[in-house]
């Protein structure tokens, strides 16, 4: 992982830290399959489209579809800015 | 074959029963040859199932609703072919929940060909699925799925260098239009013989990078990107005030074309047929008690007809109407996501408001949709949260007889009594039963405009069901009151149920009669009350015992196999209680208050 930081000059931070409207290209993400069949792989790129009330879900755009994530689970996701 | 062979029509009929007893032994697994309806979830599985077999099968945008499977008879040049929906899934391998597992098995139970119904637009899931169901080697036509929006979107699929590359037949569909559905099934007719030759990847990481480089060599032009016009519906602002709004506009059509449907009904009965029933009655059967059975206080051919197509039909009609054209929207995830984080406070995922709402209109169904849910403990929650304070539409229907005209205050009183009653049953569970909501990650389905031939069908099974299961057992138990009204039995019952009913629910002793007759079907509770001479609190002290008491016998029965007979009892329990309980509170403090104020 350290390694792969140092590789690339962008920012890389969680999901969960992106704003409403902003954009980011997937870098990591927990090894899950249904992530990944619902468009969460690496080098997508994903836009926030809104975040839920009391901590409630992101809705992710991703290619042409919207996908809800769980917050503590954005915590899991990381993308490069 | 040997099942297509002539011979008598008693021998063929016993191999048919036959078969269908080999069928629940072998746990489903047909004896007759198969084809099987394969891909994701929301994809329009089920509407082209729906149009290859003419069968009732439900529709709906809502991810998990076909998890208890469809099958019906296909023809396919003169040779019926069973049928089979397989549950829509992201994933074959170490499959995870019950849907994958269901999928698993049906592969594994020899279809003699595949449909795979491959989503123009979720191109890459759908052919990281379809590489998988190619391991099983079995003949597989792929249906090139919504390529209508696909168009609209700027998207062009070169669906023949598809069929190149995976060396399988690919027929672009409409899942709707007639003449794609006729080509799709010609194909299939050919596919029977063939082999798999594709040699599909054998890693998730390699599954992936076909799926990448196919879908780059394929997919011309890739659209332009998402759709979001509508993701307004899902942010906070506006999406919960225009989630209430829709609610509460789903609530006024129920409510407002139910009356009205009331109304023309009541004319009608009123005014031709119940008088034409008891001149014929009464000119047959001479005075008396089976005179009075028929055509008396309960007599079943007047109540046995005016409460469950009169009063109740209307409210049932117009509620499926509203729900079901809400379902083929795609528009209940959007509301399931919005409340997810409210939901969590009570250990629920947001998705949990999907059968709460099913639950206003039958808890039968409601209970079954929560096998959607991806824990027993919000199965369990959620089933009691409706079998205890949600009202079922037949009963909301009789609350409007009840309150509407005599205060409206009450009337919306009951809901928010029902709200509060509901969440603070979540909470106790919650308390009780601690554990994380599993976290939430769905995909909310495209927004569309319901089909109206899909969703009339949708709503007339609905209807059908309530025909079936609903009124027939109401006016049985009307006869059944009928018959014990005029023995005297429940006069008797209500002698002995009388401390209760008028030492603490301040009410008539004639009002234990709704409570009897209330076991059977949850509307039954309030119905007999209308033709009693009450005082408002009267009214609202017994709508609120119907609210809480015991849901009907069959959402008992559905409790008992969906969970087990342990639960049923309970919760058969736990409402007859909390009824007493919560009613007798209300009268005592409203009788308190008139002493304190009056």
């Amino acid at each position: 992982m350290a390694e792969r930081l140092s590789d690339t000059p962008h920012t890389i931070d969680t999901i969960g830290s992106l704003k409403r409207g902003e954009e980011g290209v997937i870098y990591d993400t927990p090894g899950m399959s249904l992530l990944a069949s619902l468009g969460i792989r690496l080098g997508k790129r994903v836009r926030v489209l809104s975040k839920s009330l009391a901590n409630g879900p992101l809705i992710l755009m991703v290619d042409e579809r919207s996908v809800a994530v769980d917050r503590s689970l954005a915590e899991e996701i990381f993308i490069r800015k | 074959m040997a099942n297509h062979c002539g011979g008598s029509k008693s021998t063929r009929r016993q191999k048919r029963r036959l078969r269908r007893k080999h069928h629940r032994e072998s746990r489903g697994r047909p004896s007759h040859k198969h084809i099987l309806l394969m891909g994701l979830p929301n994809v329009g599985k089920s509407a082209i199932f729906s149009r290859f077999t003419g069968i009732d099968a439900m529709v709906s945008n809502y991810s998990g609703t076909t998890v208890e499977f469809y099958e019906g008879q296909m023809d396919i040049e003169g040779e019926t072919y069973l049928l089979r929906d397989a549950p829509g899934v992201y994933n074959l391998k170490d499959s995870q929940d019950d849907a994958e597992r269901v999928a698993v098995n049906m592969l594994e139970d020899g279809p003699e060909a595949i449909i795979f119904v491959l989503d123009a637009l979720n191109f890459e899931s759908s052919l990281h699925l379809l590489l998988q169901v190619l391991e099983y080697n079995i003949p597989t036509v792929v249906s090139l799925n919504r390529t209508d929006l696909m168009k609209s979107r700027g998207m062009k699929i070169d669906y023949r260098a598809l069929s190149e590359r995976l060396k399988v037949s690919v027929v672009p569909t409409v899942a709707l239009k007639t003449q794609s559905l006729d080509v799709l099934k010609y194909s299939i007719s050919k596919v029977f013989d063939e082999t798999i030759t594709y040699d599909p990847p054998e890693t998730d990481t390699g599954r992936w990078r076909a799926v990448e480089t196919i879908t780059h060599d394929v997919v011309k032009s890739p659209g332009e990107n998402g759709d979001d016009r509508f993701s307004f519906l899902v942010k906070p602002l506006p999406g919960i005030p225009i989630a209430l709004g829709v609610l509460a506009l789903m609530f006024a059509f129920v409510i407002g074309v139910g009356m009205g449907t009331r109304q023309l009904l009541l004319l009608l009965f009123d005014g031709m047929i119940f008088p034409l029933i008891e001149q014929g009655v009464s000119a047959v059967v001479s005075e008396g008690a089976f005179r009075n059975v028929l055509i008396g206080e309960y007599g079943f051919l007047i109540k046995g007809i005016e409460w469950p197509f009169a009063l109740v039909l209307p409210y049932v009609m117009s509620f499926y109407i509203m729900i079901s054209i809400l379902e083929d929207t795609g528009y209940l995830p959007r509301i399931a996501v919005l409340l997810d984080g409210l939901f969590k406070k009570i250990g629920l995922n947001g998705s949990s408001v999907i059968p709460i709402l099913l639950g206003y209109g039958c808890g039968i169904p409601a209970i079954m949709s929560t096998r959607a849910l991806p824990s027993k403990k919000q199965r369990l929650s959620v089933a009691v949260m409706v079998s205890f304070a949600v009202p079922c539409v037949a009963q909301s229907g009789a609350f409007v007889v009840l309150l509407v005209e005599r205060s409206l205050l009450a009337f919306f009183a009951i809901f928010i009594v029902s709200i509060i009653a509901m969440i603070l049953s979540g909470l106790v569970i919650d308390r009780f039963h601690r554990q994380k909501p599993p976290f939430t990650l769905m995909e909310l389905p495209p927004l569309l405009l319901p089909k109206p031939k899909i969703l009339s069908r949708k709503i007339l099974f609905r209807i059908k069901h309530y025909l079936k299961d609903g009124a027939v057992p109401m006016v049985i138990a009307i006869g059944a009151a009928a018959l014990l009204y005029e023995l005297g039995v429940l006069i008797v019952v209500g002698d002995a149920m009388s401390p209760l009913v008028t030492g603490w629910l301040n009410l008539p002793s004639e009002a234990s009669t709704p409570l009897i007759m209330g076991i059977v079907r949850r509307e039954l509770t309030v119905l007999p009350l209308i033709d009693m001479d009450l005082t408002t609190a009267q009214f609202f002290t017994g709508a609120l015992v119907a609210l809480f008491y015991v849901p009907c016998i069959a959402m008992i029965a559905t409790l008992a196999k969906e969970f087990s007979i342990r639960t049923s009892v309970a919760v058969f329990l736990f409402t007859t209680l909390a009824a007493f309980f919560i009613g007798g509170l209300f009268a005592r403090s409203y009788e308190l208050i008139g002493i304190l104020f009056g």
